[in-house]
């Protein structure tokens, strides 16, 4: 089965971040109650016109360019006619002719290496209304009618269904970072098609397009169950044919979908309700110098600064604190370490956000350098987190107040000294290599100090004075 | 070709979502094809080094402020609705599949 070599091509559909929609002056929200999000226009009652979202083209635009494309600038839209209840105008308007961006790439990495992956295009268009299906009637909802999307049309670079779960990380990653879509495959706003075609020549296969799959590891497990269903296909004698399927989740493998209307039937022509639009130079610079910092650029600042790699994933699989070290001048290892680690923690278990704290960047910033001078260690800041997130107490005095309360080490020697003493158990217990004897000679010692002692300086005492005996 | 196939003509009239009697289709077979005669003619006009003409209009779009929304109440709006279930918009199933 090996000697076929297999061409996967994806579609990806994203919803933008708008505040109304595309093509109609109505809200863009949906999720809520049905049909409240609409006007005449979304029902295309005779007579309404298209107007088109300011906001929609920058986004788009932006998409475009940080998705490395070449600029069409002209904008043009299209329509592509097919009847169908959940679009009452008869047609979508989209980009057939002059989609915003062609020719651009992402690049990906895959065990080291990296590989660049073609996009043919990206275009701008309206989202259908939401239909649900029950026995005999489907139920409309058209909140989602016009919603702004952006369809990404990748080549069919990609060689294995590794590579396109990487694109489509790398692609999500891209537009969450450039606040173009929230990407939530779970609640629609990205949606993923898969052309996949197999061939033991280098000329492409036929391919068929898998739709709508609803999260990144099923378009893995979709692209391998297809690929083997070709493969199976072709070995039996049989022909691939173009034809477009949906994945079954539990039956691991794609159905055979009925085709509405393909190609040409489509009758795609120039949208003459909407003259075309041009983008100036000076637009596409401001865009371009306005847009923020992408992943890939943040991840070398990060590497840079000698961040451990592992720590660079987290920090770009969370936005919020990607962005607060991007602001930070600091030491970025020491700042790192603290965001991913305590502060990670009480927010993981508060529910919070970072914005949400009484960390001020300007506190943020005196605490690292206090744990660069070693002026205070992660124990102690662990003990003090909370009063500093929660807080607008001054950080010096939180940490002197947390020193003063601290058992001076003599005093603290003394009392270790009497607990061991006393505790000739443990010590052997140590000795034939036991953990749980300095667990618990360690609680016995915070007992006695009634939690007062520096657990770091405790510990390091204890286990002098253990090894002494 | 003298006229269009049977089938051809049964094509465009379920894109059309047109019912066409089986007395009414050689009636279409000859008058389709006048027609795509007639735009064949059109064809042969040289356009090859012009601009495509999206629209007579020679003014750009101007472009809606995306924080400018309206919306409709969706009683006055179903008036024009033939049959709605509570606030769903219902027609007869769409099957896709």
């Amino acid at each position: 089965m090996s000697e076929y070599k297999t061409a996967i091509g994806i579609e990806v559909h994203c919803e933008l971040k708008t505040n109304s929609k595309m093509f109609v002056d109505s809200i863009n929200n949906y999720g809520g109650m049905a049909n409240v999000n609409i006007n005449e226009i979304d029902f295309a009652l005779p007579g309404t016109l298209p107007s088109v979202n300011e906001y929609g083209i920058m986004l788009g635009l932006k998409a475009a360019l940080a998705l490395n494309c070449t600029i069409n600038k002209k904008v043009i839209f299209d329509r592509k006619n097919y009847f169908y209840p959940d679009l009452p105008k008869g047609y979508q308007i989209t980009q057939a002719r002059n989609p915003i961006g062609v020719n651009g790439y992402i690049e990906i990495e895959i065990d080291g290496e990296k590989r660049k992956i073609g996009i043919h295009d990206i275009h701008i268009e309206e989202d259908t209304c939401k239909s649900t299906h029950a026995e005999t009637k489907s139920y409309l909802d058209f909140n989602r009618n016009g919603v702004p999307l952006i369809e990404i049309v990748s080549e069919p670079d990609m060689k294995n269904e590794k590579e396109a779960m990487a694109y489509l990380e790398k692609l999500k990653e891209i537009l969450l970072y450039t606040n173009v879509s929230d990407c939530k495959m779970e609640e629609g706003s990205m949606r993923c098609d898969v052309n996949v075609s197999v061939s033991k020549t280098e000329e492409l296969g036929v391919r068929t397009e898998t739709k709508n799959i609803g999260s990144i590891s099923s378009v893995g497990r979709a692209i391998v169950a297809e690929r083997n269903r070709q493969i199976q296909e072709i070995e039996q004698g049989n022909t691939i044919v173009e034809e477009t399927r949906r994945f079954d989740e539990k039956q691991n493998r794609t159905i055979l979908m009925r085709i509405k209307e393909t190609g040409n039937d489509y009758r795609y022509f120039p949208e003459p309700d909407i003259p075309p639009y041009i983008l100036e130079d000076k637009l596409i610079n401001q865009v371009k110098e306005s847009m923020e910092i992408l992943p890939d650029r943040r991840r070398e600042i990060y590497r840079n600064a000698g961040i451990q790699p592992i720590n660079i994933e987290k920090i770009i699989a969370n936005q919020e604190i990607s962005n607060y070290l991007l602001d930070f001048s600091g030491n970025l290892v020491i700042a790192s370490n603290l965001l991913l680690g305590e502060i990670s923690a009480y927010l993981n278990k508060t529910g919070k956000k970072l914005a949400e704290t009484t960390l001020s960047k300007e506190k943020f910033t005196h605490l690292v350098e206090k744990l660069d001078k070693k002026e205070i260690n992660n124990q102690i800041f662990k003990e003090i987190v909370e009063t500093i997130m929660e807080t607008e107490e001054d950080l010096d005095k939180i940490v002197d107040a947390k020193k003063q309360d601290e058992i001076g080490e003599q005093e603290l020697n003394k009392i270790i000294e009497t607990i061991v003493l006393s505790n000739q158990e443990s010590i052997e217990d140590y000795k034939q290599g036991k953990d749980r004897a300095v667990k618990y000679l360690m609680g016995q010692i915070m007992k006695e100090t009634k939690g007062k002692a520096n657990p770091v300086i405790a510990n390091k005492l204890l286990m002098q004075k253990l090894n002494e005996q | 070709m003298e006229k269009l196939t049977k089938e051809e003509v049964l094509h465009v009239a379920h894109l059309a979502k047109i019912k066409v009697e089986d007395c009414e289709i050689e009636k279409y077979q000859v008058e389709l094809k006048q027609l795509l005669d007639d735009v064949d003619k059109i064809k042969e006009i040289e356009v090859e080094n012009e601009e495509l003409l999206v629209t007579p209009v020679e003014h750009e779009t101007i472009l809606r402020n995306d924080f400018n929304t309206r919306k409709v109440e969706f009683n006055e709006l179903k008036k024009n609705v033939p049959v709605t279930n509570g606030n769903f918009v219902e027609v007869p199933v769409m099957v896709n599949e």
